[in-house]
């Protein structure tokens, strides 16, 4: 699926580096001196300011900024939580909008925001909304996406929600955003009618596929659906974490074919063989899913933990996988991150769900924590993994060394600190509901790794800006820009 | 340097820039401390009020709509210098005018007078403003004159001071003006006009292609300070929102350090990302206190945009006009000046006014109408395309939607505990409550009996959660009654020690006559919602009632347990109901089913008479488990120990059913 040879040039090319400025003409360099006098940046005096509107940046790098504002934000409102936990008085100043209507938009904020938007770069990239037409129209779809998840966070905020996690959209927004993933949906279909990319049959079958996205959407969206409920927890059974779990591994295994191509002839045998050993044994995990059904079965049934458990395979082999292709050097520091988080994510999953342990773990932070290793430590490293692909050179913005361990490391701690409290709640429910030093040590701590790790995301929010700023700015083509 | 640059440096003397700094906070500080302020509280000790207060203030925006428009018309006194001087001399007078006992024509008189000055003294100096702020930093220092002299005016001793000090200090302030302004320059106006002329001519032309026109700007500040002029008003004229947002020495020294840090902020985004987006910040700002304004419990909250978005909007005001408009001579910069001023400036406040006089609030739609105005003009310039996608988005899905309600059959009215769980669902409960009892773990014990996975199916959705901030609740209506409930959502740590839960007093708000809304039931919807968690079944809850009646602390807790410590988590748990000076038991004295009674006191019904073990045991199950069907909660989450530390300690202090007289208690009187 990698882009032929012979396909055009893609619409505007990415600013390398943090250096890079655009041509100077002498008539910018006159209107960059008069800018200086006011200190306006000369960046906001070149005429390409205004004809950044005209020349659209970069669909990558548009992708990036959205998806990187809804992190951003989401995190600010997880310090506020934080904030709201160690300080409950701060309640009083916000009034209605307590806390338990913060967690809803933080959640569906980080969900549909942050941990959505990267995918849609991702389609961009196999459908080629990076070449004109489609590319010009791929900022509107975006606007469209967060004007629709402004809305709903504007719901949920006012106390209009639904009740299901996750699934959260009700009344005008439960129609707003399934439409916003039509729109999606329409400018995939225009760019694939567009061009004349290869493997066009399977893409029309993903086109098909996705279609059916903000249909199950609306539906799932009903207060009458519920998933099956482990009778022994109240949670997912093993066959539901089977599934979605099952649903990741999926997206991983398309994504290389989708970003990049698979690594030259050199031990080539070998890789094929992990690929193709790969999809077998997905195909063979999908069976077993599918022969456990749907019912509400305990996880004290060894069928359900014992079926789980096969997921472990995936430990070395997604690894094994991802090794079988060719990524761009600069993907390398959050390639490792996220397969290091997925080492983690598995085993502990499983663990997690063992009889005795969930017995203790359910309900406590301990579960909570295990959501965060999967969101913001393994979920958030694999997008940034591929927005750096998708950038390529201008995936420089997330790969500076302090937010690269400013995240990580505040993933960890939270993770740490979380299991503890779960561990001492399993055992004391009042833990958590009495006063005490040691929760609120604990919320202290959580609440500084949460700036922690807001900061590196305000950090990359504002390169993303950088760059969208110089991709706005750059020349349509490369030879021009090198000129 | 450029040829603009040496002439610009030849034709006037070097100057450093703090006395524009100074003029601009000065002008700041007259107008707001006195024209808005001083003036008013001074015709209200004069008696003039209704229509003759708004002919007063007729008088003064005509003043200022009049001078703003003649100023860059007339010839008299061409000069800046010797204009500015006299326009800060006039109006140090009239605020000294103000002083004396003056009668409806004189305040008139006055009024029109300070427009007058006003508007010569805004117009003036902004058209010259270079001519004071020097050549170097000029944004960051209109951004500090803004910032300064809001931070003055938000100084408390000056706040809080009288009409009569804050007019006379307005009037000093402006004779220390009248010389702030003749030290910057000994070089002819005139000729630095012309330097000036020259030298901003490159910079227009420059910032041309990033600035909106001058139209647009007009009405974009019109709308400002339209919503600005209305949430003042509002705020002013009424007590609830007042004392939220203006009253109290760190609240002021806060505002005023907003204020500043905002007017940086407004230097910074004027450099950076331009006048549209300072605008668009300065709107967000604004609009977000416009709509928390609407309920006066989020004045706190709106007290934190309010200043914001005023100094966002305020350094480009002064800043437009002095050197980003897209002026070509200063005769035009003059003209546009008087423009925005006559109109954004007077008439947008004078309309702001009208509008929070008339209205009393400001209405959602007039911000989004605002907005639409500030915003459109630059997106549909720049972004029309994915302005056009998204609108005819959002139209299409209103389309639907309104479609979807008119072909469904409009159902049926709640009843008061599916509305109750409608609240338990908006507020967000779900995410600190479970509603599942684990069945075969301590749950049973502590929440109630299991439920069957058909009853928790047959609600639409399950709201079995996925974390316990609080304890879980599926069967709360048999552990805590309707009073309880209601004191806890009043205030959860006054009735549970420390809780971390946030009060949800808002829902009861209609019931305590202080909101808006007559029909809003939801507290009451909620109770009721909640007193239906309970077990269906009489004969599991049966079993459990006997479950609970045969626990008690293990001996290794007694063993561990104290007295002492009993008194301890008797002052934090329960004395807010059961000691005499106790915040719950006095809040809600009246609406107790039985006044929870006094452990050294009692009556304690429930309790056997005898002392020993079976007293024991029923102590610990009371306060582990509460008393069903009495107000009496238990404390289910305690751990056992303390449990029976609690229990040792009750037992102390509780008489002896042979003596009248009240045991002595140790470590000192609980009432």
């Amino acid at each position: 699926m990698s882009p032929s040879p012979t396909s055009p040039a893609p619409s505007s090319t990415l600013p390398h580096n943090r250096t890079h400025s655009p041509a100077v003409t002498p008539t910018t360099a006159v209107i960059q001196s008069a800018a200086k006098d006011l200190r306006i940046s000369p960046s906001d005096a070149v005429p390409g300011r205004l004809t950044a509107t005209t020349t659209a940046p970069h669909p990558y790098a548009i992708t990036a900024w959205h998806s990187l504002a809804w992190l951003t934000f989401a995190n600010a409102i997880g310090v506020l939580l934080a904030v709201m936990l160690l300080f409950p008085a701060t309640n009083r100043l916000f009034d209605t909008f307590t806390y338990g209507r913060w967690i809803t938009v933080h959640l569906e904020l980080e969900l549909y925001g942050w941990s959505s938007i990267p995918l849609l770069a991702f389609l961009f990239k196999v459908y080629a909304v990076d070449r004109e037409p489609a590319a010009r129209w791929a900022r509107p779809i975006l606007w469209i996406w967060s004007t629709a998840l402004a809305v709903g966070a504007f719901t949920w905020i006012t106390g209009h929600t639904s009740g299901k996690l996750f699934l959260d959209w009700t009344g005008y927004s439960r129609i707003l955003f399934p439409l916003a993933v039509l729109a999606v949906w329409l400018l995939l279909a225009y760019a694939f009618a567009c061009s004349t990319q290869n493997a066009r049959i399977a893409k029309l079958i993903g086109l098909a596929l996705l279609l059916l996205v903000p249909i199950l959407l609306y539906i799932s969206a009903s207060p009458n659906l519920y998933p099956p409920i482990n009778p022994a927890t109240g949670g997912p059974t093993g066959a539901s974490q089977l599934e979605s779990t099952l649903v990741v591994v999926a997206i991983l295994l398309l994504l290389p074919f989708g970003l990049t191509h698979r690594k030259a002839p050199r031990s080539r045998t070998v890789r094929s063989h992990t690929i193709t050993a790969s999809w077998i044994i997905f195909a063979a995990e999908s069976l077993l899913c599918l022969g456990l059904g749907r019912a509400d079965v305990s996880n004290h049934r060894p069928t359900q933990y014992i079926s789980l458990a096969s997921l472990l395979v995936w430990i070395p082999l997604i690894p094994a996988y991802f090794a079988a292709f060719a990524w761009h050097p600069n993907t390398r520091r959050w390639r490792l991150a996220f397969l290091w988080w997925w080492a983690l994510l598995v085993p502990t999953g499983w663990a997690l769900f063992l009889p005795a342990v969930l017995d203790h773990f359910k309900f406590t932070d301990g579960l909570v924590g295990h959501s965060l290793m999967a969101m913001a430590g393994f979920v958030t490293a694999l997008l940034i993994f591929v927005l750096v692909e998708l950038l390529g050179d201008g995936g420089w913005i997330f790969n500076r060394t302090w937010s690269f361990h400013a995240w990580n490391f505040g993933v960890f701690a939270y993770i740490a600190l979380m299991f503890l409290a779960g561990w001492r709640e399993g055992s004391d429910p009042s833990f958590t509901i009495l006063p005490g030093t040691a929760r609120n040590l604990l919320y202290a701590g959580r609440l500084l790794v949460g700036v922690l790790m807001f900061l590196a995301s305000a950090e990359w929010l504002l390169a993303a800006s950088q760059l969208l700023r110089e991709s706005s700015t750059s020349q349509p083509s490369l030879p021009e820009t090198a000129a | 340097m450029t040829p603009t640059d040496q002439h610009a440096a030849a034709t006037s003397q070097p100057t450093s820039g703090w006395s524009g700094v100074a003029l601009i906070a000065i002008t700041y500080v007259y107008f707001l401390i006195f024209a808005q302020f001083a003036f008013l509280h001074r015709l209200a000790q004069l008696n003039i009020a209704d229509a003759h207060l708004k002919a007063v203030m007729a008088a003064m925006a005509l003043g200022g709509i009049l001078f703003s428009l003649l100023a860059p018309r007339t010839e008299i006194l061409a000069a800046p210098r010797p204009r500015l001087q006299l326009a800060l001399t006039l109006c140090a007078a009239a605020a000294l005018l103000t002083l004396l006992p003056l009668n409806l024509p004189a305040s008139i008189a006055a009024a029109f007078l300070i427009g007058a000055s006003l508007g010569t003294l805004t117009v003036t100096l902004v058209t010259h403003l270079r001519l004071w702020l020097g050549a170097s930093n000029p944004l960051l220092k209109v951004g500090l004159g803004t910032g300064l002299g809001y931070l003055l005016c938000n100084f408390p001793p000056l706040f809080t001071a009288s009409s009569a000090t804050q007019s006379l200090t307005a009037a000093i302030l402006c004779l220390a003006a009248v010389f702030v302004a003749s030290a910057s320059s000994s070089q002819p106006a005139v000729l630095s006009t012309e330097a000036v002329r020259s030298h901003r001519s490159a910079q227009r032309r420059a910032l041309q292609s990033i600035t909106p026109t001058f139209p647009q700007v007009l009405l974009a500040f019109t709308a400002l300070i339209w919503l600005d002029s209305a949430a003042f008003f509002i705020i002013q004229s009424t007590p609830a929102l007042k004392s939220g947002t203006w009253q109290g020495t760190a609240h002021l020294y806060l505002n005023g350090t907003l204020h500043l840090v905002a007017a940086l902020a407004s230097v910074y985004l004027l450099r950076r990302k331009g006048l549209s987006a300072t605008l668009a910040a300065a709107l967000f700002a604004l609009a977000a206190a416009c709509f928390l304004l609407l309920d006066p419990h989020r004045a706190l909250l709106a007290s934190l945009f309010y200043p914001v978005g005023v100094s966002l909007y305020s350094v480009a005001l002064v800043a437009y006009p002095a050197f980003l408009s897209p002026a070509q001579t200063l005769a035009q910069r003059a003209r546009q000046a008087g423009l925005l001023y006559a109109i954004g400036g007077w008439c947008g406040s004078a309309m702001g006014i009208g509008m929070g006089q008339n209205l009393g609030h400001i209405p959602p739609l007039f911000v989004l109408f605002a907005a639409a105005l500030i915003l459109a003009p630059q997106l549909l310039q720049t972004r029309r395309r994915e302005l056009l996608a998204t609108a005819a988005v959002l139209l299409v899905a209103a389309a639907a939607w309104s479609a979807q309600r008119a072909l469904t059959s409009a159902p049926p009215p709640l009843t008061q505990i599916q509305r109750g769980r409608r609240v338990y669902i908006s507020e967000g409960c779900i995410n600190c409550h479970s509603q599942y009892v684990r069945p075969n773990t301590p749950d049973v014990l502590l929440w109630g009996p299991t439920q069957t996975l058909a009853s928790l199916r047959a609600e639409q959705p399950p709201l079995i959660g996925n974390r316990r901030q609080g304890p879980d609740l599926s069967q709360v209506g048999s552990r805590r009654s309707p009073l309880w409930l209601r004191a806890h959502f009043y205030s959860p740590p006054q009735v549970s020690h420390d809780s971390i839960m946030p009060s949800y007093a808002y829902l009861f708000r209609t019931q305590q006559g202080t909101g808006s809304h007559a029909a809003d039931t939801r507290g009451d919807d909620l109770i009721a919602y909640l007193q239906t968690l309970r077990p269906q079944d009489p004969d599991q809850d049966l079993a459990h009632l006997l479950a609970q009646r045969s626990w008690q602390p293990s001996p290794a807790d007694y063993a561990t347990a104290t007295a002492a410590h009993g008194e301890q988590l008797f002052t934090a748990e329960c004395a807010t109901c059961h000691a005499a000076n106790g915040a719950t038991r006095n809040q809600w004295r009246t609406s107790f089913r039985r006044l929870p009674p006094i452990p050294a006191i009692g009556p304690l019904l429930d309790i056997p008479s005898q002392p020993g073990t079976p007293r024991r045991d029923r102590l610990a199950q009371i306060i582990k488990f509460g008393i069903p069907g009495t107000d009496m909660p238990g404390h289910e989450y305690l751990p056992d120990a303390d449990v029976a530390s609690l229990t040792l300690w009750l037992q102390q202090i509780i008489p002896h059913p042979n003596s009248p007289s009240i045991r002595p208690i140790p470590h000192g009187d609980i009432q």
